[in-house]
């Protein structure tokens, strides 16, 4: 049976866990308290490094090492971006975490900031976050009057600032580089690395950029230690993770467990399996960006290397289960057309593959699709992955080269037939 | 030939207030466009030459950065937005059917405002809360787990 671990969602069903004292009566800031009062900064880094914590929006870069990345004897101001731009398909995590316990996200916030020596924190929100972004503002302030925030806090000597800044509507925005030209009033394009915003970020200076969720887990790591956070997971993905189950399971939700689960269990223990009697078909381990996997495939250990093996990725833990009932065609063209309004156009592969990708389906689905489009897709991914700025384009190809490798059979008798898909509204980008 | 807007006072000292916490007026650009609809119609020619002014920086680029993001209405809309995901999760629990009711009951496709200006139907991309997919919002309000049932009385309930 798998049990859920509860580390960043510790709170949840306590209520108001949102407001001050509420989230002081249950220990919080007492990681914040313990890291100025008794660690310099280095032994912050170290910590958290021995932790194993791995960043939780997607690339599981380790936390500590990219902290350790920014120069200390930058002369000038450094800066933290936290990640709050969630906008992977079938990701809600961190509308949770901003929504329910915005003090969990803002103490991992200072001690980064004190660790790593950065004068202001950033909170780039994605921009219907509207009650989120309310709930973060409404948290800084008490924590500003908490002196928890601004000049000296808690007598320490060190200061250190927050602003929530709103996006606009952009997916490409939660890429971290385009995050900051997106911060800085630019389009939300993305910049070569290196250098990375380690040394050179927001504004050219030194940056840290971590996800909501990475960055509410370093109280709990700082509070109970590095071994204790080493001791979760497995042997290279250690911790938690919170899972967001969403798709044809009978009970979709954020499910937080320990590295190293079957997929399987989250899917049936947790989120009570596929909904109505039906069977499972396949799934997104990771977000819409990560290659499906197979029905066959679900007793995969829920880890970065695990999956991996399997031949996906983990992602932002957004697991999307589809059941044997699925237009796997039309829920790809659904996906690809995403990726097609959001690329930014800045990188040719990107911008025009993802949309030949798209034309291709639509004309597959309005029963016009040639035998040989499938070759053609496959050959679009190739000439996609790897060939831009940022992964975007490596993320656009997932499904569909998944899809035709698993399922080629339902293309092939879309094509054949000239099956017609019947649509229910036509879609219009804006 | 661009229609000369003075920015609302509101949002002047909205943005006074808030340029202190950047290194550079610019930075302020997409939040100071996004706080503007609160204020004005949509993000006219005008307004944004206006804006341009405020924050040092060039028209064009203005414009360029407004015409990026989804948020920022370039042309006139209904006095509500009615944003409906369209994507992987919301599909898988029925988002078209929600989608074609919508459609039904307010007379306009996507991409379109109501006769009496009331709505701008639009759909968009995954709004993070796909553990209660289907979802739409109108407004600043998010509508979870929305069944086509459910249509005619979310719309009553904006104003």
């Amino acid at each position: 049976m798998t049990e859920l671990t509860k580390v960043v969602m510790r709170l949840d069903g306590v209520a108001d866990a949102h407001r001050l004292d509420v989230y002081e009566a249950n220990g919080g800031y007492s990681a914040l308290r313990k890291a100025l009062g008794e660690m310099k900064p280095q032994e912050v880094i170290d910590e958290v490094k021995a932790s194993g914590l791995r960043g939780k929006g997607g690339a599981g870069f380790p936390a500590g090492l990219k902290w350790s990345f920014v120069p200390q004897d930058h002369p000038g101001p450094k800066y933290l971006a936290c990640n709050a731009d969630e906008g992977e398909p079938g990701t809600f995590k961190d509308r949770w975490i901003i929504e329910n316990n915005p003090h969990e996200m803002i103490e991992g916030c200072i001690i980064c900031a004190y660790a790593v020596g950065l004068s202001h924190i950033y909170v780039y929100c994605r921009g219907e976050f509207y009650e989120g972004k309310r709930k973060i503002e409404q948290a800084a302030k008490e924590a500003y009057a908490k002196g928890y925030l601004g000049e000296n806090i808690l007598g320490s000597g060190f200061s250190t600032h927050l602003t929530v800044h709103t996006g606009a509507g952009s997916y490409e925005c939660g890429e971290e580089t385009a995050l900051l030209t997106s911060m800085e009033g630019g389009r939300g394009h993305p910049k070569i690395k290196p250098p990375f915003p380690a040394s050179e970020g927001a504004w050219r200076k030194p940056t840290v950029i971590n996800n909501v969720e990475t960055l509410a887990t370093v109280p709990a790591v700082i509070t109970q230690g590095a071994q204790w956070h080493a001791g979760m997971g497995t042997e290279k993905s250690k911790g938690v993770k919170m899972v967001c189950v969403s798709g044809h399971v009978e009970r979709p939700g954020i499910y937080e467990v320990e590295f190293g689960v079957p997929a399987s269990g989250i899917i049936n223990d947790l989120a009570g399996g596929v909904w109505k009697g039906r069977q499972l078909k396949g799934y997104f381990p990771g977000g819409s960006s990560t290659p499906v996997l197979p029905a066959e495939k679900a007793d995969v250990l829920y880890d970065y290397e695990s999956i991996a093996e399997a031949g996906s990725m983990l992602g932002s833990g957004a697991l999307i289960a589809f059941d044997n009932e699925t237009d796997v065609v039309r829920m790809a063209e659904v996906i690809t057309r995403f990726y097609a309004w959001e690329s930014c156009g800045k990188c040719t592969p990107c911008r025009e593959g993802t949309r030949w990708m798209l034309q291709i389906y639509e004309r597959i689905l309005n029963g016009g699709g040639r035998m040989d489009d499938l070759e053609l897709l496959l050959s679009i991914c190739n000439n996609l992955e790897f060939k831009s700025f940022c992964p975007f384009g490596d993320a656009a190809v997932g499904v569909v080269r998944s899809t035709i490798n698993l399922y080629r059979d339902e293309y092939e008798e879309y094509i054949r037939e000239h099956k017609v898909y019947r649509r229910r509204f036509v879609p219009v980008k804006h | 030939m661009t229609v000369s807007v003075q920015l609302h006072p509101e949002l002047r000292k909205w943005v006074e207030e808030r340029l202190s916490r950047y290194p550079t007026r610019r930075s302020l650009l997409v939040p100071t466009l996004m706080q503007a609809q609160k204020y004005h119609d949509y993000a006219s020619p005008g307004l944004m030459q206006a804006v341009a002014a405020l924050l040092d920086v060039p028209e064009s680029e203005v414009m360029s950065v407004a015409s990026f993001y989804t948020l920022i209405a370039k042309h006139p809309v209904g006095r509500h937005i009615v944003q409906v995901c369209h994507n992987v999760s919301c599909y898988l629990r029925g988002c078209d059917e929600v989608i074609a009711q919508l459609e039904e009951r307010l007379g306009c496709k996507v991409g379109e405002t109501t006769e009496d200006g009331k709505f701008t139907l639009i759909t968009v991309e995954c709004l993070a809360a796909c553990g209660s997919a289907p979802v739409m919002m109108v407004d600043e309000k998010l509508y979870e787990n929305v069944t086509p049932e459910q249509i005619d009385r979310i719309l009553a309930e904006a104003d």
